[in-house]
This record gives structure tokens, sequence and C-alpha cells, in this order.
């Protein structure tokens, strides 16, 4: 048992070495994982949007669009009509957490089970979310509205600050966390057939359910910026 | 005795306050769409996102529980 969570979690995380500041620069696995996964992302859209016509639509064109209209409008509606500007953002990182997610499936870590990644994500969201609402409202009314409904609660608007990216990204990083240690154990324990079963569920499902809600409470942070 | 493995196993006691409260969440929203089976796509947002919070709860505990392990 803790030789699992040892080779899980206490790993060497550096992939490459720089040979300069000692260590500072290297480059961590989850790093070179997510390139792989960005690098098939950009690929695939490549090969799916070149030589997109007007008139006379091939199959393939006709289904990328029905895709792309259908995630912009689960994201557009997350976000509310203010908000509606920051659909593509959203979808962008609902595919780059759900493809991460399901990286499980063919046998790599996934990157968003290192805390880097998830930090990164969420101090991404949290600084959206405030640029949202000072684009919408300005710098006094920005500041003002820590002080509202009433001033009494203005400590608690700032500190919603710093908990909302942490409450993202510990999200996102224990249940990913969570998924792969059971998904090893099982792969101890019973190596055939069953893995397959069960990673359906903790790979396909979980990974999707947990990019939805990063992206979902993104959007309602947005939208409760820019109102 | 290792008290370490105690704390871990107290830091998941989380998980009972995160299943009553998908629980309920799941009981009423259940409730919600035997009363109007129209409202169900927006019911089912809504369930998605507080089951989200609540199961948010039981995860830090799991966080905490093998922080406590691997700490000392």
């Amino acid at each position: 048992m803790k030789e699992l969570f040892n080779e899980l979690l206490k790993e060497d995380k550096a992939f490459i070495h720089v040979p300069y500041g000692n260590g500072l620069f290297d480059l961590y696995k989850s790093v070179v994982v997510s390139w792989i996964v960005i690098g098939i992302l950009i690929l695939l859209i490549l090969f799916l949007t070149h030589g997109f016509k007007v008139h006379n639509i091939s199959k393939r064109q006709a289904a990328v669009e029905s895709f792309v209209l259908w995630i912009r409008g689960v994201t557009g509606g997350m976000l509310g009509e203010e908000g509606v500007r920051y659909q593509d953002y959203m979808a962008t990182v609902l595919i780059f957490i759900c493809a991460c997610n399901m990286v499980g499936l063919f046998g790599a870590t996934p990157p968003t089970m290192d805390l880097t990644v998830t930090v990164a994500l969420s101090l991404m969201s949290i600084i959206l979310v405030e640029a949202a609402g000072l684009r919408k409202k300005g710098l006094g009314k920005w500041f003002k509205g820590f002080a509202q409904p009433m001033p009494v609660i203005a400590p608690m608007n700032i500190l919603e600050l710093a908990i909302r990216p942490l409450s993202l990204c510990m999200r996102l990083f224990g249940n990913i966390l969570g998924a792969t240690v059971i998904m090893e154990l099982i792969k101890h324990v019973m190596p055939v057939i069953f893995p397959a079963l069960l990673s359906v569920y903790f790979d396909i499902f979980d990974g999707a359910i947990q990019a939805y809600v990063f992206v979902f409470l993104t959007s309602l942070y947005i939208k409760e910026a820019v109102e | 005795m290792n008290l370490t493995a105690l704390g871990a196993a107290i830091a998941a006691f989380t998980g009972i306050g995160a299943g009553i409260g998908i629980g309920l969440a799941t009981a009423k929203a259940t409730d919600a769409v035997a009363r109007q089976p129209e409202a169900d796509g927006k019911i089912m947002k809504l369930l998605l996102l507080g089951c989200a919070l609540a199961e948010a709860t039981a995860i830090y505990g799991f966080v905490v529980a093998i922080m406590i392990i691997f700490s000392t």
C-alpha cells in the first residue's frame, strides 16, 4: 500500500533535467504529458478543420460545426448573456481538462494529478473572473463590489479571492488523484477484465464530470462578476 | 501504536457529511423532477453543481488524509 502511494506521489517528477539553475527549471512529467495532449489536440483540430467550404460542405465539416455549436451552447448557457464573450475560453478549458483526465486510459499519469497543473488552471480562472469584473464594472465599482451586499462581509469577499481558486484546484486534484489511486489498487488486486469496466467510470465519466464542474464553477463566478 | 494512521482515518470521516449532503440533494432533485418533469434540464444542472460542492468536502478530507500519511 505504502509502496503504491510512494510510487504515485513521491516519484521523481522531473522528466527533462535542465542543466542550469540547480533543478529549478526542470520540466515535470505532467508538463510533458500535457504538451503531448496539447499536440494531439492541435493535430486533431488541424486535421478536422482543413479545407472548409461555404457551399456543398463535407460530412466532416458538418460534424465539426455541429460539435462547435453544441459546446458553445453548453458554455454560453452557463455564462449567461453578459459573459457570453468568454465562451470560447471556457470551451477550450473544458476540452483540455477532459483530454487530460482521460490520459489514464492510455496508461499515462494524468497531468491534472499534479498540483502544479491544477494550480495554474485555477489561477487562470480567478484572474479571468476578476478581469471580467474589472472590465465590466470599472475600477471604482469593482472595489465597491467587495462591500456588497453590506460592508460587514467585506473580509469574507476578500477571502473568497483566495478560497475560490484553492477549492477549484483541490477539487480537481483530489478527484483525479483518488480515481488514479483506486484504479492502481484494482490493477494490483485483479489485473484482468475488471479494471476495464471500472475505468469507464473512473477515467471517462469522472474525468468528464470533473472537467464540467471546473468549467461550470468558473462560469458561475464570471456570471456573478459581470452582473 | 501508529497514531498517524488514526489521524488519517479521522480525516476520512468527512465522507459522512458528503454522503448525507449528496443523498439529500439527490432526494430533493428526484422529488422536483417527479413534480415537474419538464424542468429536468435545469434541475440536473443544479444537482450536478450541488453534488460537486458537497463532494468537495470529502475530497478535502481525502487530501488531508494523504497529507497526514505523507508528512510524517
